[in-house]
């Protein structure tokens, strides 16, 4: 309240310096002439790439408007798009319920155990998808270390490996490189809830499980909408990872099947039509997202 | 008391498990960068030595391990970060002062703003290659020029949003005072606003820097294959020589953990999110 109350006061303040100080009309030219370079290299550099990803998509080969792209798209891809949907999906929930988990342990927990990990979970977040994807190869791989090491421990037969390079191995690394991140941004919110919530609830003889479900998710529910929105959209575009994954086989995600239209058939119809189905995929979240930061006033 | 050391128990053992599978993929590239002969099924290499690593360092020059000198890449690399840095920067701190600061009105600023954010919620992958046609046409392609220009659209995206929160955190009453003894607004900016605000200027640049040292799908279809930054020498070792892309791998990842360490209190959790997609 006297926060707000200073906050107009400023505001106020402000406009009459201006208005007193600087009549020039530069002052009402100089936002716009300091935020040009920037919207102009997004437009030409993002936002025209953009919408010609969707126009392209109805021009074909000959050059003239058609569907003929998404028929294409949808005869030769359309099991490509169910499975990046449903292991970018998988790989949320898996990442969301693992992150809630972690995220509840570090908000009650105290002792060196959960300090320690509180420390370490954010290892995964600084390293880029590249280095993740070639950590995976090591680590996966039908003769990788972890078979190696869950054959020395006679879970898996020498034999015959577990086989990773497909759905499993992506969902694996998906998840190990965007849980920790989910845990940041989830964790940021329980620690928001006054722990008076907790202890009352506790008080009124709620066990784990009902203090997470009844007060600290829903609590919390717009910060992890917001983990769930970026961790969806970041994963269906993930290009690098799936293509040294699994780059080779069958089947594949959207972006792995773009790069093989592109590179190997210079197909950009089909490509596009290909990026427009991976812009349904986010649509809603993406929406979800930007109408939620546009509401919360930036940047607070 | 038997309770708790039970719950104990199984604290140790869900920490285990969390260690396990949070270091074993990293331990996992630190062998095999070192492994020279690795036979099957051994748990571990029966020959480790760093020749792998000396021939990546350009310390040794052996034809027959298969690894190059990567030097010249990582350099290529830096060099382009330090430029999309100064690039990105110069961009930025204007816009992200203007937004925070400045009036503009309401229903432009809400155009501008989803304008940068639209890149964090859709798939880049395919704004890249219909760049890739467009820089075709003009000769972009393969050139460190337009790898630089594409570093700069990525990191930018990141760069305003975080410059305009680092400005908007500073109270106006600070630049007023400045200006109300006689500062021009730009004696006030530079010795009042700019001061306050370096350490979150310094965590963008940093974060723009690391953005553009990472940068994968972009260079993969504006830069290949003249333009070879470190993650291109990772991508194309990663098929035929896992002990030499374990190397490179290890290489990306130092600058990434050793600055995300020291900026990290600077940025907000959100943001973190848009390293190396």
């Amino acid at each position: 309240m006297e926060n707000n109350l200073k906050n107009e006061l400023a505001v106020g303040n402000s406009e009459i310096g201006v208005g007193a100080e600087r009549p020039h009309s530069y002052t009402n030219i100089l936002p716009y002439i300091l935020v040009f370079p920037a919207v102009m290299v997004i437009l030409l550099l993002y936002l025209y790439p953009f919408l010609a990803s969707f126009w392209k998509s109805f021009i074909s080969k000959e050059g003239v408007l058609s569907l003929a792209n998404y028929e294409k798209t949808l005869r030769l891809y359309r099991y490509d798009i169910l499975f990046t949907f449903g292991v970018t999906a998988f790989s949320t929930f898996i990442a969301t319920v693992l992150s809630i988990l972690v995220a509840v342990y570090l908000r009650l927990s105290t002792g060196w155990l959960a300090n320690s990990i509180g420390v370490l979970y954010r290892l995964p977040i600084f390293l880029p998808f590249v280095v993740i994807a070639q950590m995976m190869r090591t680590f996966l791989a039908p003769h990788g270390t972890l078979n190696l090491f869950l054959a020395k421990l006679s879970l898996v037969n020498i034999e015959n490996p577990l086989q990773l390079f497909n759905w499993i191995g992506l969902t694996f690394g998906f998840v190990w490189k965007q849980a920790p991140f989910m845990i940041l941004i989830i964790l940021g919110g329980f620690q928001m809830i006054d722990k008076s919530y907790i202890e009352a609830a506790k008080s009124v003889g709620a066990k784990l499980p009902q203090i997470i479900t009844k007060v600290l998710i829903p609590m919390n529910k717009p910060t992890i909408l917001i983990a769930v929105t970026l961790v969806f959209c970041s994963l269906v575009g993930c290009f690098s990872f799936p293509y040294m994954l699994i780059g080779g086989k069958s089947p594949v995600t959207i972006t792995v099947d773009i790069a093989h239209r592109v590179n190997y058939f210079g197909d950009y119809g089909v490509a596009n039509a290909l990026g427009v189905f991976s812009y349904i995929l986010v649509s809603l979240l993406a929406i979800y997202y930007v109408r939620s930061m546009m509401k919360k006033g930036l940047y607070d | 008391m038997h309770k708790s050391r039970f719950r104990k128990a199984v604290e140790i053992i869900i920490f285990s498990v969390f260690i396990f599978f949070l270091f074993a993929p990293l331990l996992s590239l630190g062998i095999w960068s070192v492994a020279l002969r690795w036979y099957w099924p051994n748990t571990l290499p029966q020959k480790i030595g760093f020749d792998y690593w000396l021939q990546a360092l350009g310390i040794t020059k052996s034809l027959t391990l298969g690894a190059v000198n990567v030097i010249p890449a990582f350099l290529l690399s830096l060099g382009i970060a330090i430029i999309v840095v100064i690039v990105t920067m110069a961009i930025a701190i204007p816009a992200g002062y203007s937004l925070a600061k400045l009036k503009i009105p309401a229903l432009l600023k809400g155009i501008i703003l989803i304008l940068f954010l639209l890149p964090r919620a859709f798939p880049q992958q395919p704004v890249f290659i219909n760049l890739m046609f467009m820089f075709n046409k003009i000769g972009l392609t393969g050139t460190v020029f337009g790898v630089i220009l594409v570093h700069v659209v990525v990191g930018l995206v990141f760069a305003v949003w975080i410059t305009a929160s680092t400005f908007s955190s500073i109270p106006p009453e600070l630049e007023e005072a400045a200006r109300s003894v006689g500062a021009s607004r730009l004696k006030a900016f530079l010795k009042v606003t700019l001061p306050i605000s370096t350490p979150g200027l310094i965590a963008s640049a940093v974060f723009v820097f690391l953005t553009s040292m990472d940068e994968f799908t972009g260079t993969f279809f504006i830069g290949i294959p003249f333009v070879t930054t470190l993650p291109m020498t990772l991508y194309s070792a990663s098929g035929s020589n896992i002990q030499f892309a374990s190397v490179i791998a290890i290489l990306l990842l130092i600058p990434s953990i050793l600055f995300m360490i020291v900026i990290q209190k600077f940025l907000k959790a959100e943001h973190l999110g848009g390293i190396g997609g």
